[in-house]
């Protein structure tokens, strides 16, 4: 009984002191030993509006799918959510330390420990994640400190500029911009002619997929390859769901010899990707075209997120466009 | 076949055993035992205010709740934890009527708003809202209450045939959540790995984030359903006794097992739009209860109590049980579902 | 075979065919079976012709869609005759045992302790491919069926409420232990967004033959305990008067359904309601005669699953769903229809 005094006086508390809090929390958080720098501010537009920042914040969590761009961007983030195994495993070394020695602050299912990130004291907070997630605790982020949200529809490029210019590594974006053009152009004048007329695919089969069902992959990595490098790939009708997330049986592996290459994913040694070993070990994979005379490329795509990975993919296509026999 | 009908009442077979000779010793009992249990309910409830990730003092947390403290003491102390607390509490306590509701109707252990479908639907109402419809919180909310909503008409309707019988009810239901459930399977299986771990976190049922306006509107709409609850406990218990005895008793069977179902679903209702689908309450709070207090049939108070013990037990050891915080409603089920295992297997001990 | 099958039921009696009439619909139900069979090689995702079929099956065709047939269409229908097989019997075996009509594999929490298994293969050893998850989708139910048999066992019986009960409680510990795992680890929620489906798509057929002996070794278990569940059926005591040997009835009855259980998971998955429904059809056509309930649930529900099957590769063209979801969607609706029968209400 105790307690349902208790809560009511909070909850009288509460609204008393509504509004006054607002006004505190920002007095309180300058107060709060995080230096002069956050006096200074600059404003950055974000899905949750124009947000003033630190002009050099310090103490960054990366909350969601922004952790691995922006420490593909040189950052060191305080405190991340958690990243899957699998994603960790093609990280280069320097990036994992980095992920590393963040403090884990919750899973990546918009379960977030809020106590934990405010022990953090971070003075940005840079969060991807869906929407009602953002709903359940967008508020609570945004008392800690400034916090940026961009919703999972995002599209990477302008994902990339928004965090380099939010967590200050500008220099690494342009850098890292400046090669991916550059990759780019190469590949459309070295293989201009073979691109040309040149019908794509781009297959995959991920962990999630029944045993004995692949997918069209036309978003991810092949986004890039259709829509930057030009490669004649298949997409799915506008406003239909993507081609990816329809799972395809076996059976209509054969289906696939109406395309002149097939690309399929490889790990970074060139093995077809674990996921993917069934498809090539099916008669039926064997038995195509493109497959028997060589026309069927493995290709690497450690992430499609951000610069680095989708240089390392370029890199990858690059070398695997170079073993395509010239045109019959 | 029809042997087969008495041997799913379980509930029932209690009430014969222990006669009403002693029925005004049972009553003080049922008082003492929801005294301890709210007592034990405050404990828990200091305690969850005092401990989490981020380090307070107690006086610090004691400042904070008397207004003494701003910025992030006070939004922790205030803002966070005690609603937090707030809505174990009270969604707890609004599953343990809500199973006690269900049970005593359907005269089944097995009972709850997840019988009728309720759970199901309302997960698949927001996997339609977050995965097809990318819809914001509001229409998740609205997505959830109108599947669960609509799923529960939909299997009394089945059920409903000169009368709801107890034992139709729950097969129709079983069905149509199994049905649902696959649904769900499929719809989790064609969306992107980020929304459907944002959904199945959803649908595990959850109090992260849960601020003062959820618990101040859920609670408001669960004490005046309690209401009505508490004036249809009389008929309620005297339909235990089945359907002819209440009518000749003077009960008006069917508008009441109506009733009794639009309450027990609107509780549960009312929770899942404030948290999402917290399992595993309903269904042992009322168990609970009934054994901690040695009543005959199912009553409400000793329920309501349990549930929220069990709902403020099993968030505080959902935020710091995992590195990471997880989802209460998966403590919930595996307390619930341990601690009723716990009771079948030292039921079957002392059976002869 | 009468003489095994007491006609002491009850008041409930229903006017039950006598047995020539049961052996038409026995040998009507094969038929069936044997057209389902064909027409699950026949239709797919893709068009094939039916000459080009009948060529890759019995002739050396050359075009590319022979693989189609023999490597995924022919074992795919031999995967879900098995499976079939071994959930419509395992679903007479365990409603035979605890004289339930709830009872079903997935009610007694069979399900949620092989996706368990297999959930802690993935997330926590690193299993990654399905004959690795197999055996740990076997072993998990072997577990969790044993467990709540018990756990719902007295010492003079089993009570049927009870296991039931027990059921829900190990499917619920386990199933929340799952999604713990799960929530934490995105790997393990990936890999296992398919598998809770149930789908007997691209099961290469080598899968089935390790399973195949446990599933001999079961069919041959429920024959010989089909006569004394029959009297069991009637309760304990009336069964002893009739010199059944309950335990070893129980024992025998109970490897068996596990074993059918089990490698069905370990198989296809979860894959709900064929358990449940095939032995309600067949009870309320033959009446309460264990040994023809088993023979029209060994036809039926292959049927049943095949038929499911056929539905989920030709409604979503290109894509297919998962077998398991359409059982859901076929058998409720049915399930649902009987029930509201008033003869069938008291199942």
């Amino acid at each position: 009984m105790s307690n349902t005094s208790l809560t009511r006086r909070g909850a009288a508390l509460a609204a008393a002191l509504m509004s006054a809090s607002l006004v505190l929390t920002a007095c309180g958080s300058d107060g709060d030993g995080t230096g002069d720098k956050t006096a200074e501010t600059r404003s950055v537009k974000a899905d949750n509006g124009t947000i003033e920042i630190p002009v050099d914040p310090q103490r960054i969590v990366t909350i969601g799918n922004t952790n691995l761009p922006f420490i593909d961007l040189g950052g060191e983030p305080v405190g991340v959510t958690e990243v899957s195994a699998s994603d960790l495993d093609v990280l280069p070394e320097k990036q994992r330390t980095a992920y590393e020695a963040a403090e884990i602050v919750g899973s990546n299912g918009g379960e977030v420990d809020l106590e934990k990130l405010a022990g953090l004291k971070p003075d940005l907070i840079l969060v991807q994640f869906h929407s009602n997630d953002w709903d359940k605790v967008g508020k609570r982020l945004e008392t800690i400190a400034p916090t940026l949200l961009w919703g999972l529809d995002t599209e990477w490029k302008a994902f990339a500029d928004a965090i380099a210019e939010a967590g200050n590594v500008a220099d690494a974006l342009s850098r890292q911009k400046a090669e991916y053009e550059e990759k780019v152009a190469k590949i459309q004048e070295t293989y201009g002619k073979i691109i040309d007329g040149t019908s794509f695919v781009d297959v995959s089969r991920g962990d999630w997929n029944d045993p004995g069902t692949f997918y069209i992959a036309d978003i991810g990595c092949s986004e890039i390859a259709r829509d930057d490098v030009g490669l004649d790939l298949p997409e799915a009708a506008e406003g239909k769901d993507p081609l990816a997330y329809e799972s395809l049986p076996f059976e209509q592996i054969g289906g696939l010899s109406k395309y002149d290459v097939i690309t399929y994913p490889v790990d970074a040694e060139g093995r077809p990707a674990e996921p993917f070993v069934p498809v090539v070990e099916t008669n039926t994979w064997k038995a195509l075209p493109a497959v028997s005379s060589g026309r069927a490329l493995g290709v690497f795509c450690p992430g499609n997120n951000s610069y680095g990975p989708v240089i390392r993919y370029l890199d990858s296509l690059d070398s695997a466009l170079a073993t395509l026999p010239a045109k019959k | 076949m029809s042997t087969h009908i008495p041997r799913v009442d379980f509930g029932r077979r209690v009430l014969v055993l222990r006669h009403r000779r002693i029925a005004v010793r049972l009553l003080w009992r049922s008082v003492v035992v929801c005294a301890v249990l709210a007592v034990a309910v405050a404990v828990t409830a200091v305690l969850a205010l005092m401990t989490g990730s981020y380090q307070l003092s107690p006086g610090q947390v004691l400042s904070a709740l008397t207004g003494r403290e701003t910025g992030i003491v006070h939004d922790v102390v205030v803002e966070w934890r005690l609603p937090r607390v707030a809505a174990a509490l009270v969604f707890g306590a609004a599953l343990g009527v809500s199973g006690a509701v269900f049970q005593s109707l359907l005269r089944n252990p097995l009972a709850d708003p997840g019988v009728i479908g309720f759970s199901q639907g309302s997960y698949t109402g927001a996997l339609i809202v977050i995965l097809v419809v990318n819809g914001t919180y509001v229409q998740l909310v609205g997505g959830a209450l109108l599947g669960g909503m609509a799923t529960a008409v939909a299997v009394y309707v089945l059920a409903h045939r000169r009368g709801v019988q107890g034992f139709r009810l729950i097969i129709v239901g079983i069905g149509v959540s199994a049905m649902l459930g696959s649904l769900n399977t499929w719809l989790i299986l064609k969306a992107d790995l980020d929304q459907a771990m944002s959904a199945a976190a959803w649908g595990a049922g959850s109090l992260n984030g849960v601020s003062w306006d959820q618990v101040v509107i859920g609670g408001a709409c669960i004490a005046v359903l309690l209401l009505p609850a508490g004036m249809l406990s009389r008929p309620m218990r005297q339909m235990e006794l089945g359907d002819d005895a209440a009518a000749s008793q003077g009960v008006r069977v069917s508008p009441a097992r109506l009733g009794l179902i639009v309450v027990g679903v609107a509780l549960t209702a009312t929770v899942t739009a404030a948290s999402g689908p917290i399992a595993f309450i309903s269904l042992v709070a009322p168990q609970i209860g009934r054994r901690l207090a040695h009543t005959a049939g199912i009553t409400l108070a000793p329920a309501a109590f349990v549930g929220a013990l069990l709902c403020l037990v099993s968030d505080h050891l959902a935020q710091h049980v995992a590195p990471t915080p997880l989802p209460v409603g998966v403590i919930t089920v595996v307390l619930g579902g341990g601690y009723l295992g716990y009771l079948l297997f030292t039921e079957v001990r002392r059976r002869p | 075979m009468t003489a095994l099958a007491p006609r002491q039921d009850g008041p409930g009696t229903e006017t039950v065919p006598g047995p020539r009439r049961r052996l038409v619909g026995l040998v009507v139900a094969l038929v069936v079976l044997v057209v389902l069979l064909v027409l699950s090689v026949m239709i797919g995702s893709t068009a094939i012709a039916p000459s080009v079929v009948w060529d890759a099956l019995f002739h050396s065709s050359t075009g590319i869609d022979r693989f189609a047939i023999r490597d995924f269409r022919l074992p795919r229908t031999i995967v879900g005759l098995v499976v079939g097989v071994a959930l419509g019997l395992s679903g007479a075996l365990i409603q035979a045992l605890t004289r339930n009509p709830l009872a079903d594999p997935g009610v007694l929490g069979v399900h949620a302790g092989a996706s368990f298994a297999v959930t802690v293969a993935v997330g926590l050893l690193g299993v990654r491919d399905a004959q690795g998850y197999m055996w740990f989708a076997f072993a998990g139910t072997l577990i969790v069926t044993l467990l709540v048999l018990a756990l719902g066992s007295t010492r003079q019986g089993s009570s049927p409420v009870v296991v039931v009960l027990a059921g829900v409680c190990a499917g619920a510990v386990l199933g929340g232990a799952r999604e713990a795992l799960q929530l934490t680890n995105p790997d393990a929620f990936d890999a296992m967004r398919y598998w809770n489906a149930g789908s007997i798509v691209g099961r290469p057929i080598e899968v089935v033959w390790p399973i195949l002996p446990f599933f001999a070794v079961a069919l041959i278990l429920a024959l010989a305990v089909s006569g004394p569940l029959n009297a069991l059926a009637l309760g304990d005591e009336l069964a002893v008067a009739q010199g059944v040997r309950l335990v070893r009835t129980r024992v025998l009855a109970v490897i068996a359904l596990t074993l059918l259980a089990g490698g069905a998971t370990a198989i296809a998955g979860p894959i709900g309601f064929v358990g449940l429904m095939v032995p309600h059809v067949a009870r309320w056509i033959v009446g309460p005669h264990q040994r023809w309930i088993f023979a029209y649930s060994i036809l039926l529900a292959p049927s049943l699953l095949l038929v499911s099957d056929i539905l989920g590769r030709v409604v979503m063209r290109p894509g297919e769903i998962p077998v398991g979801i359409v059982t859901a969607f076929v058998g409720a609706p049915v399930l649902v229809a009987l029930v509201r029968r008033k003869k069938a209400s008291g199942l």
